[in-house]
């Protein structure tokens, strides 16, 4: 028995060190491009035109940094991202929630079929509807808005389908019990059932605000104006003619600064994201 | 409740924000990037350097020279049609956009612009002035519908260094070939001698450049590839010859391989080859490494138009120009816009340091231009330089699609006559679905 025990212990501490290997291995893989980028956006474009392994030798410089600083819209742009990422998120929390609830807990005639073609959406990519939409939204004047940039986002099956999947795994008696001490409906939905949904929701909150923050395509075309750019469009519309020989170092300050957010995003909760990774994963 | 309430209503009156054009307001939307950091409020035109620097001054010395007009820039990423396309289905262009020669066919077709011959002439652009390029290219119908910013070509940049010890040099010009079959020997030799090879090509994410030096090669043979504008024909013997010539440089090692366009241009720079096939815009940037010490082209840069290998001195050509999108405009936004051209237009030179020719012939007849470096090598293009015919549409994915098939049968993936009857039949599907 001891034997045994000792050897599967071995065995398990010999694999453990083979996956930790093969884990740093691949860390290192993701890494470096992204160490080699910031290295980048540390020389000067001239410099790297020449020779991009100049990148290892000095000297280097935060000028790329001050032309993004200084030089373009930046914080408006970087202002923009959040209103809309923001309210995105709160939209879709807000949306999915009210339908997830609706959808698990109330009895209406067509529910399931209604469910089904909300489902439908997740199989709809969005290029396949972005001219409908393109024209459903100048019609409405709603282009160069935040409206118009964060309402196609709310429209978010997935989180229906979270939400709903959630309000299902509550037991029915947590209700119950609320009305029994008189508690309206909203008020069970509010103040009881939707505290109780607040790991699904960090999750799909998490999910919203990535999406949103990284989305270019939408905002491209919906929001033309300078300044309604979000954060990637802007950051786009300062590259030159041919960035990618004639202005490398500024293309990969512009790559680090737009990611930065991201970053900060991820230090604070990042017990959430891995959370809502392996949630979905399950 | 009296909280969600009020926030939700924020959350509306937010969300509704928007931005309004002023009535003596213009919009310019231009590509070339933004360095407001080195450029922002300077007027200095005279000292401006590059693409952005150059056209960042001059429209802030015009804000300055008119300050009774608002010029709101708006920059959009390269090249900027998706954005360009979805104003326009929405009622909401700008004033003023930066366009590629090549794709004005598609929005004038669909009557998207504004001819602006009358008005041009009305403050003082004669489009006589323009050069026979840029007239060509901006007129559709017998109407002008663009002020032409510029000119571009695909060009030899060389490394005479390189040429010289080849022996490809004489009183000082580089030896150029005058038919195929001289190219591919002067490709050899240039080998032999160096152990580089002849070209320098950026073709793994740039594959246009193989269509565009497989324009310029028909158009000297006067093969007519586009005699009906909704169907080209490129499985003709001259094509086919043209394609063979490109696959027997790539098969004898006398081209660099799978470069992008960076990596080709960092190549060149650090000596990887004699003869990089780019365009206009880099030869303020090679010049200027020719001026130091020690590099690989240090005093050893010179740039030529495609070298005439056929009957007929020819190049393919696209440009820049100034559209104007059909929409409603106050009388105030319409002089302004017209005064914004005519400044344009008078400050083409300062353009033309850029690198890309200019597009009126005063300019590249005069001696300010000349004077600058290599620019009187290349001036000619702007008489030998030949767009596409002005009628056909989607110029830039059929670009890709030939590139696509080119390189396919460059590197050995197709045949030279299977490649060029699937890129015929591509374009010709192309352009058949056209709306």
């Amino acid at each position: 028995m001891t034997t045994q025990l000792s050897s599967g212990a071995v065995g398990r501490g010999l694999g453990d060190r083979v996956i930790l290997a093969a884990t740093i291995a691949l860390a290192i893989v993701m890494v470096l491009p992204m160490l080699w980028a910031v290295g980048l956006s540390l020389k000067t474009n001239a410099e790297l035109l020449v020779d991009t392994n100049s990148v290892l030798k000095a000297p280097w410089t935060l000028r790329n940094y001050y032309d993004i600083l200084i030089g373009s819209g930046v914080f408006r742009w970087l202002l923009n991202s959040i209103i809309v990422s923001v309210g995105m998120s709160l939209g879709v929390l807000a949306l999915s929630s009210l339908a997830g609830y609706g959808f698990a807990r109330l009895e209406f005639p067509g529910r399931n079929v209604i469910f089904v073609l909300v489902l439908f959406g997740l199989a709809i990519p969005e290029q396949a509807v972005i001219l409908v939409r393109h024209q459903l939204f100048s019609d409405l004047n709603l282009h160069n808005t935040y409206a118009g940039l964060m309402l196609p986002g709310m429209s978010a099956p997935f989180g229906v389908f979270l939400m709903t999947q959630y309000f299902k795994a509550i037991p029915t008696e947590v209700d119950e019990a609320a009305m029994l001490d008189n508690a309206s409906r909203f008020k069970i939905f509010w103040r009881v059932l939707l505290p109780m949904t607040l790991p699904a929701q960090a999750t799909l909150g998490i999910f919203t605000f990535l999406h949103a923050w990284n989305d270019y395509w939408w905002p491209l075309v919906s929001g033309t104006n300078e300044q309604m750019y979000t954060l990637t469009v802007g950051i786009a519309s300062t590259q030159m003619n041919f960035a990618e020989s004639a202005g490398l170092g500024y293309l990969m300050a512009q790559a680090v600064f737009a990611g930065l957010p991201i970053l900060i995003v991820y230090m604070f909760f990042q017990k959430y994201i891995v959370r809502a990774v392996s949630g979905a994963a399950a | 409740m009296r909280h969600l309430l009020a926030t939700l209503l924020s959350c509306v009156a937010l969300a509704s924000c928007g931005v309004r054009q002023a009535p003596n307001e213009i919009v310019v939307q231009r590509f070339f990037g933004t360095c407001k950091a080195e450029y922002g409020n300077r007027t200095d035109v005279e000292n401006a350097e590059g693409e952005c620097g150059i056209m960042t001054t001059l429209i802030n010395r015009f804000s300055a020279e008119n300050p009774d007009v608002k010029v709101r820039v708006s920059p959009v990423a390269w090249p900027g049609y998706n954005q360009l396309a979805a104003q326009l289905a929405s009622g909401d262009p700008p004033d003023l956009v930066t366009m590629h020669l090549s794709a004005i066919s598609d929005y004038q077709s669909r009557k998207l612009l504004e001819p602006l011959d009358k008005d041009l002439r009305a403050v003082g652009v004669d489009p006589n002035g323009f050069t026979a390029a840029s007239l060509v290219s901006v007129s559709k119908q017998g109407q002008i519908y663009g002020l032409p910013i510029d000119n571009w070509a695909p060009l030899w940049h060389i490394n005479m260094n390189y040429f010289r010890q080849a022996g490809l040099v004489k009183d000082g010009k580089p030896i150029l070939p005058r038919s195929p079959e001289e190219l591919l020997a002067h490709a050899r030799q240039f080998k032999q001698a160096t152990g580089k090879p002849y070209f320098v090509q950026a073709l793994a994410n740039e594959r246009a450049a193989y269509t565009r030096n497989l324009y310029t090669l028909l158009m000297q043979q006067s093969v007519d590839f586009f005699a009906d504008p909704q169907q080209v024909k490129l499985q003709s013997p001259e094509t086919k010859q043209v394609v063979a010539m490109f696959r027997q440089l790539y098969v004898e090692d006398l081209t660099t391989k799978n470069q992008d366009y960076a990596a080709a241009t960092n190549g060149f720079i650090n000596g990887a080859g004699g003869v990089y096939l780019v365009g206009t815009w880099m030869i303020g940037d090679f010049d200027a490494e020719s001026r130091k010490a020690g590099r690989p082209l240090t005093n050893g840069y010179a740039v030529m138009p495609w070298p005439q290998l056929y009957a007929r001195d020819a190049t393919f050509i696209d440009g820049h120009a100034w559209v104007m999108p059909v929409r409603d405009r106050t009388p105030r936004q319409r002089d302004a816009v017209f005064r914004l051209l005519k400044f344009l237009a008078d400050h083409d030179f300062e353009w033309s340091r850029t690198g890309h020719l200019p597009a009126y012939k005063a300019v590249i007849e005069s001696e300010r231009f000349n004077a600058l470096p290599h620019r009187s090598e290349i001036a000619k293009i702007a008489t030998t330089g030949m767009p596409l015919p002005s009628a056909v549409q989607r110029q830039f994915p059929v670009q890709d699609i030939i590139g696509e098939e080119m390189a396919a049968a460059i590197t050995g993936h197709k045949t030279v006559d299977a490649a060029l009857a699937d890129a015929e039949h591509r374009v010709n599907d192309l352009l058949f679905h056209l709306l």
